[in-house]
C-alpha cells in the first residue's frame, strides 16, 4: 500500500511530470485569461497533444491546464469586466470595481489565494473520500450501474440545463451517437451509414473540439463582428496596499473561504451542476453571512474569495464521481475520461485495484499543480494581464487552425476533421435552439457503459429487464431519477407561469 | 422568430430526425439479432423513441399554452421575446474554408494551403493590418508544420 503511494508520488515528482504540469498550468492560465476560451475548450484542444506524453504526464498536464484556466478566467473578469469563463462571472462583481480603482492586482491576488485555498481543500477531500467510496462502488452490479447512469443523466439534464426536456433529448442524442460503430455482441457495424471510417466508432476528440471549442469560436465571432468592442488597457496603482493582499485581509476572509470551499466541493462531487452554480451559490452565501452585505458588488474582497474558492474547489471534487463510479462530474472530467482511455485506463472503482499507483500519481500531480498555480500566479500576474489585450482577429484564427490540426492529430485522419466540423455545426444549432451540448457529450461518454450494463442485466435475467426493479439500490436510484424529473418539471412550470 | 417559435422549430427538427432514425436508419444499418443477449437495435430505438416522445411532449405543451393564451387574449405573453436566429452566411463563411482545408493540404501542400487559409480566416475575422495578417498566417502554420514534421513525426495531411 505505502509502496504504491510513494511510487505514485515519485512519478508525480519526476522532472518530466513537473514540467508538463507547469506547462499545463501556464497554458491554462493563458487560455482562461482570454475571454471566451475556457478550461474544457483548452482541454479538448490539448488532448491530442497528450498522446505523446506518458499517462502520468498527460493527466498531470490536463489537470494543470484545468486548474490554470479556472484562475485565468478571473483575470479577464476582473480587468475587463468580461469573465473569461462562466464560473468567473461572480468574481467580476467585486473584482471589476476594485480594478477601476486601480486595485486590479490586489483583486487578482485575492482570486489567486482563494483559488489555491479552494483547490487544496477539495484535493484533500478527494484523497480522503475517493478510495472508501470506490470500495463501496465495487459492490454494485449491472442493475445498479444501469440505474446510476440513468440517474446521472437525469441530474445533468435536469439540474445542469435550462430545460429538462431538451437536456434529456440532448443526452439521448449523445447515447445514439455513442451507438455508432461496432456493436458489442454481434461485432458487426451499427448505424455507420456504410461509411467505413465510422466502423471504429466516433472518438471523443472530434466531438470535444467541435462542440466545445470550434462552435464556441463561431458563436463568439458572430457576436463580435456584430458589435466591435474597444477596451483600453487597465491601469494599476503602485501603492503596496493596492497591490498586495495582507495576511490580515486573507484571514478576514477565512470563514468565507472555508464555507465556499465546502460548497464548491459538494457541488463538484454531484454530476452536472458545475462550477458556475458553485460560485454563484457561494457568493450568495457570503452576502447572506456578511456583516456588511451592502459592500458586496462594490469591491469587497470577500466576494472574490467566495466565488473563486468555490469554483476552484469544483476541479478536484469533480474527480470524485469519476474515480469512484466512472461518471464525469462535469464536462472537463468527461474530457479527462477520453484522456484516460487514450492511455489504456478506464476510470471507475476498479482503478483503485488495477492502477492504484497511477491514482496516487494523479493525487501528487493535483497537489503539485496547485503549488505551481500559486507560484506562477504570484510571479507572472502582470504578464498574464497582457493576454487579455490580444485582439480577437489575431487569436481566433489561431484557435480555429489549432482546432483543425488537433482533430487531425488524434488519429492522423482527415475524416476526424470532417467529423469535428459536423459536430461543430450540430453544436452551433444546439446553442441556437437552446439544447445542451454538454448533455450530448456526457450521454455519448456514458452510452457504452449504459448499454453494457443493460446487456448484462438482460443476459443475467434471461430476457427479463424488470429484474432491475427487484434490486433495492437500483430501485432507489431510479426513484431518485423520477423525483428529479418531477421536481424539474414542477419548477419549469412555476417559472413559465411566473414569466 | 420568437422563443416559442424557435422551440417549436427545434422540436419539429427532433421529431423529423427521430422518425428518420426509427423508420429507416436504425433498421437499415443495424445487425440482426444474434439470438442471445439483447438486440442491437434496442438502445438506439430506446434513445430515438425517447427523443420522439419528449419532442412531441414539448410541442404539445407549447401548442396548449398558445391556445390558452389566445383564449385569454394574451397574445404577447411569455415566450414572445425574439430568439437569436441562425446566421447562415456567417456559418458558411467559416465552415467552407475549414471543410476545404484538408483536401487543399493534400493537393497543394501543408504550408501554402495553411497560409492561405489563415489569411482568409483573418480577413473574415475583421483583420485588415497587412503585417499582422502575414505574421499570424505564417507563424502558427510554420510552428505546427515543424512540430508535426520534426518533433512528433506525424504523417502530414
Amino acid at each position: 500500500m505505502f509502496d504504491m503511494i510513494f511510487a505514485g508520488l515519485a512519478d508525480a515528482l519526476s522532472l518530466a511530470n513537473l514540467l508538463f504540469v507547469l506547462l499545463g498550468v501556464v497554458t491554462g492560465m493563458i487560455a482562461g485569461a482570454v475571454p471566451g476560451v475556457n478550461g474544457p475548450m483548452a482541454i479538448a484542444l490539448c488532448i491530442p497533444l497528450s498522446y505523446y506524453m506518458s499517462p502520468v504526464a498527460a493527466i498531470g498536464f490536463l489537470v494543470g491546464l484545468n486548474k490554470g484556466a479556472f484562475f485565468g478566467g478571473a483575470i479577464s473578469g476582473v480587468l475587463l469586466n468580461t469573465p473569461g469563463t462562466p464560473e468567473s462571472a461572480a468574481t467580476t462583481w467585486d473584482g471589476y470595481p476594485l480594478a477601476v480603482e486601480g486595485k486590479g492586482e490586489k483583486a487578482l491576488r485575492m482570486a489567486l489565494y482563494a483559488s489555491v485555498t479552494g483547490d487544496a481543500f477539495s484535493t484533500v477531500v478527494l484523497i480522503l473520500v475517493a478510495a472508501p467510496l470506490a470500495t463501496v462502488a465495487l459492490y454494485m452490479g449491472p442493475p445498479e450501474i444501469f440505474a446510476l447512469i440513468c440517474m446521472a443523466m437525469t441530474i445533468i439534464a435536469g439540474l445542469g440545463t435550462k430545460s429538462l426536456l431538451r437536456g434529456l433529448m440532448a443526452a439521448a442524442l449523445g447515447v445514439l451517437t455513442g451507438c455508432i460503430g461496432i456493436e458489442p455482441v454481434s461485432a458487426l457495424p451499427r448505424l455507420t451509414l456504410g461509411i467505413t471510417q465510422l466502423e471504429r466508432g466516433i472518438s471523443l476528440i472530434p466531438i470535444g473540439i467541435g462542440m466545445l471549442a470550434f462552435s464556441e469560436i463561431i458563436i463568439q465571432l458572430e457576436q463580435k463582428l456584430r458589435s466591435s468592442q474597444g477596451q483600453g488597457p487597465m491601469n494599476f496603482s503602485s501603492r503596496p496596499e493596492d497591490r498586495f493582499v495582507s495576511l490580515k485581509e486573507y484571514w478576514a476572509c477565512a470563514r468565507t473561504l472555508l464555507r465556499s470551499s465546502v460548497a464548491g466541493t459538494v457541488v463538484g462531487a454531484l454530476p452536472g451542476l458545475g462550477a458556475p452554480v458553485a460560485s454563484f451559490f457561494a457568493y450568495d452565501q457570503a452576502v447572506k453571512h456578511s456583516h456588511r452585505p451592502e459592500s458586496f458588488g462594490k469591491g469587497n474582497l470577500e466576494g472574490i474569495a467566495a466565488s473563486e474558492s468555490a469554483n476552484s474547489a469544483v476541479v478536484a471534487a469533480s474527480l470524485i464521481p469519476l474515480f469512484t463510479l466512472g461518471i464525469p462530474g462535469n464536462v472537463a472530467a468527461a474530457l479527462l475520461i477520453g484522456a484516460f482511455v487514450i492511455h489504456g485506463m478506464i476510470p471507475g472503482p476498479l482503478m483503485f485495484e488495477q492502477n492504484a499507483q497511477f491514482i496516487y500519481s494523479i493525487y501528487g500531480s493535483l497537489i503539485v499543480a496547485n503549488l505551481f498555480l500559486l507560484a506562477v500566479g504570484r510571479m507572472g500576474l502582470r504578464a498574464f494581464c497582457k493576454v487579455v489585450q490580444v485582439p480577437a482577429a489575431v487569436l481566433y484564427p489561431i484557435i480555429i487552425f489549432t482546432c483543425i490540426m488537433g482533430a487531425y492529430l488524434a488519429q492522423y485522419a482527415t475524416f476526424d476533421v470532417t467529423l469535428m466540423l459536423v459536430f461543430a455545426v450540430l453544436a452551433y444549432f444546439m446553442r441556437k435552439f437552446d439544447y445542451s451540448f454538454i448533455c450530448l457529450i456526457i450521454g455519448f461518454i456514458l452510452a457504452p457503459i449504459w448499454e453494457t450494463s443493460l446487456q448484462q442485466v438482460i443476459i443475467a435475467s434471461e430476457q427479463d429487464p424488470y429484474m432491475i426493479l427487484g434490486r433495492p439500490v437500483a430501485l432507489a436510484l431510479l426513484a431518485l431519477s423520477a423525483w428529479i424529473v418531477a421536481r424539474s418539471a414542477r419548477q419549469g412550470r412555476v417559472s413559465r407561469n411566473e414569466a | 422568430m420568437t422563443n416559442v417559435q424557435s422551440e417549436n422549430c427545434g422540436y419539429g427538427g427532433m421529431i423529423a430526425a427521430s422518425l428518420l432514425l426509427l423508420l429507416w436508419l436504425i433498421p437499415s444499418y443495424s445487425p440482426e439479432y444474434p439470438g442471445y443477449g439483447m438486440s442491437a437495435t434496442l438502445v438506439p430505438n430506446l434513445a430515438a423513441g425517447f427523443i420522439l416522445l419528449l419532442a412531441l411532449l414539448g410541442l404539445t405543451r407549447n401548442m396548449l399554452k398558445a391556445r390558452r393564451l389566445s383564449r385569454s387574449g394574451e397574445a404577447a405573453g411569455a415566450g414572445a421575446a425574439s430568439a437569436a436566429g441562425v446566421a447562415w452566411g456567417h456559418l458558411l463563411r467559416f465552415m467552407l474554408p475549414c471543410a476545404l482545408l484538408m483536401p487543399a493540404m493534400s493537393r497543394l501542400g501543408f504550408i501554402p494551403s495553411g497560409v492561405v487559409f489563415m489569411l482568409l480566416v483573418q480577413w473574415f475575422c475583421g483583420q485588415r493590418k497587412p503585417v499582422a495578417m502575414v505574421l499570424v498566417a505564417l507563424v502558427p502554420v510554420l510552428t505546427v508544420w515543424a512540430l508535426m514534421r520534426f518533433a512528433l513525426g506525424v504523417p502530414m495531411p
